[in-house]
């Protein structure tokens, strides 16, 4: 069996020989990290932290990764045009203010890395929504590269799961809003353009899932991202995220059923429990990647309250792998308990971060091979 | 209806602009500014239980906060003539190396909406800046803030500089922020742990008050 059939055979409740060593990817500075330590080469480093390239697959074969979940492909979902990227200000220490491609001014400081922090956003009233955004919310035929789906069903790799992006039904407009735009639109200064803002944008990602599927391409499963929660649960009301967004789920989710697609998946990070009903009752399966470490999401609970309905790929605290191998005895060890309640694939709980030990990662995948399932 | 409840209520669903008209209507009759301030803190008690129990999210702390932000700016100059004391004083920020600052923000907020004053360093702050800032500004707390698992080791260095700098009796250090814990409280030596913004507020005043503040 190869890496794509252990995958979708367990998340369809099948037997398979063994389980999939799978990962969620890495982070650049951790690849840096191995370089300087000898590990890899640094053209390496530079070239595998991209999801689905050769670089990284052959990465992933020097630390024993079968493949990366998430992998997906499809229409361009985001703003298009994006907005052009400028730096409005320098500041004496070197910091800059810069206007990104969603319209949000970030402060980017040399040196650091991190998530940037956000001073502003464009995205604020009706009028900016109507004259800048609304157009960039459209769906034209430009938004598909019809040329790479053409022979995609016999050029794709196929012992590795592939996915079609179906893009973000909040997730995005948070990126494009930031997290206090949208707020105070959606609590106090206009509610009914936030709901219009979804709308439009979910209205135009679903015509880019359609025009994907269309093209005859078959797809493994479909991906959602959103990252819309945090450590104490969601970032908006799940009365409200039902609202805005249950229906659009279905419809994409429905679409995708249509053409044979049964797995569909949806990255959000941080405590997610309170959206699961809305993600399950509309379609969405796969529950990825479980922040065990970071967050402390679970699994165990989703399974009891809705039975094998509900499928996950993570869980596994990726922080065990910068401890060293009782650490990550202990975390096979959950993940054996968690692979035999079936339709669950233990994979790192997010991409591996800097100060990961480059020998536990090749112990980790060697011992969660072993599993049976 | 009072209109101090007038205000406190509409803090609650964050209108903004409805509570600056009614702060600068209670300001014109003339009431008490330390009275017109208790409304607005009111609501911000209601909201930040709420938000600990999990019946309202982040956004409606925000535009809750805001609203506070508009009443308590027309409020500043009046208590600031009537010689009115904050119920203590932190400094806040984002440790060194970590930019994210929407937990930090937040947190912030709770602590005005609990009449603290708050002496906002920004993010990626150093060690050294926590401390000093402390020192030269009669802080009785040093809040720290971070992301990411990267960053939270230097909470434990803000612990370091303060016993380097003497101090560490005088000020307690109050840590939260996605990947911090009770436990990792503990193997630092910091004071508090708190496991979100309202919960911080609450911490931090009762700090405060241990220190005579």
């Amino acid at each position: 069996m190869n890496a794509r059939e252990r995958c979708l055979n367990i998340l369809h409740y099948k037997n398979v020989d063994r389980m999939p060593a799978v990962h969620f990817g890495y982070w650049k500075e951790l690849l840096e990290e191995w370089a300087e330590q000898g590990h890899i080469s640094k053209e390496l480093a530079n070239t595998a932290v991209v999801d689905g390239s050769v670089a990284q697959k052959e990465l992933d074969k020097i630390l024993g990764w079968d493949c990366v979940w998430g992998y997906s492909v499809g229409a361009r979902l985001g703003l298009m045009p994006t907005f052009e990227r400028k730096v409005l200000e320098t500041l004496p220490d070197g910091t800059q203010r810069v206007q990104t491609g969603t319209g949000v001014i970030e402060r980017i400081k040399p040196g650091i890395v991190s998530i940037p922090s956000e001073d502003d956003y464009l995205l604020k009233d009706r009028e900016i929504f109507e004259t800048l955004y609304l157009p960039k919310m459209q769906y034209t035929p430009e938004r598909l590269n019809a040329e790479f789906f053409k022979n995609f069903n016999e050029t794709r790799d196929k012992t590795v799961p592939i996915g079609i992006s179906l893009g973000s039904v909040m997730g995005h407009l948070r990126d494009i809003c930031t997290v206090v735009g949208m707020s105070y639109l959606m609590y106090d200064e206009d509610e009914d353009l936030f709901a219009e803002i979804v709308d439009t944008y979910a209205e135009m990602q679903y015509k880019c899932v359609e025009a994907t599927l269309a093209t005859g391409a078959e797809f493994d499963f479909g991906h959602y991202w959103e990252d819309i929660c945090f450590k104490n649960g969601p970032l908006l009301s799940p009365e409200l995220f039902d609202e805005l967004c249950a229906k659009h789920y279905k419809r994409r989710n429905e679409l995708c059923h249509k053409y044979g697609i049964d797995i569909i998946s949806l990255d959000c990070d941080g405590v997610t429990e309170k959206l699961i009903e809305t993600w399950l009752t509309n379609g969405v399966n796969v529950m990825f990647p479980i922040e065990v470490g970071t967050w402390g999401d679970q699994f165990e609970p989703a399974r009891k309250k809705y039975g094998e309905s509900i499928l996950g790929v993570g869980g596994m605290d990726k922080t065990a792998l910068r401890k060293d191998k009782a650490a990550v005895d202990a975390e096979i060890e959950r993940m054996k308990r968690l692979a035999s309640m079936g339709g669950f694939v233990p994979c790192p709980d997010h991409r591996l971060m800097p100060g990961t030990k480059f020998e536990l990662v090749q112990y980790y995948t060697e011992e969660i091979k072993k599993i049976k399932v | 209806m009072s209109i101090l409840i007038e205000i406190s209520e509409n803090l609650q669903k964050g209108k903004a602009k409805i509570v600056k008209e009614l702060v600068q209507q209670a300001i014109d009759a003339g009431m008490d500014p330390q009275e017109i301030l208790g409304g607005l803190l009111s609501g911000m008690d209601v909201v930040g239980e709420k938000f600990k129990n999990g019946e309202v999210y982040i956004p409606e702390v925000l535009v809750a906060a805001r609203a506070m932000n508009q009443g308590a700016t027309l409020l500043k100059p009046l208590l600031a003539e009537s010689g009115a004391v904050a119920s203590g004083k932190v400094c806040i920020g984002t440790v060194q190396g970590d930019l994210h600052d929407i937990g930090k923000n937040l947190v912030k907020m709770m602590m005005e909406g609990k009449g603290l004053e708050v002496v906002d360093l920004g993010t990626d702050v150093s060690p050294e800046a926590f401390v000093n800032t402390a020192i030269e500004q009669n802080c009785q707390v040093i809040c720290c803030s971070a992301l990411l698992t990267t960053t939270m080791g230097v909470m434990g260095d803000v612990v370091k500089a303060a016993e380097a700098a003497g101090v560490r009796e005088k000020v307690k250090i109050l840590i939260g922020g996605a990947p911090v814990s009770d436990d990792f409280c503990r193997e630092i030596g910091a004071d508090c742990y708190t496991v979100d913004a309202a919960s911080a507020a609450d911490v931090a005043v009762a700090l405060c008050k241990e220190l005579g503040a």
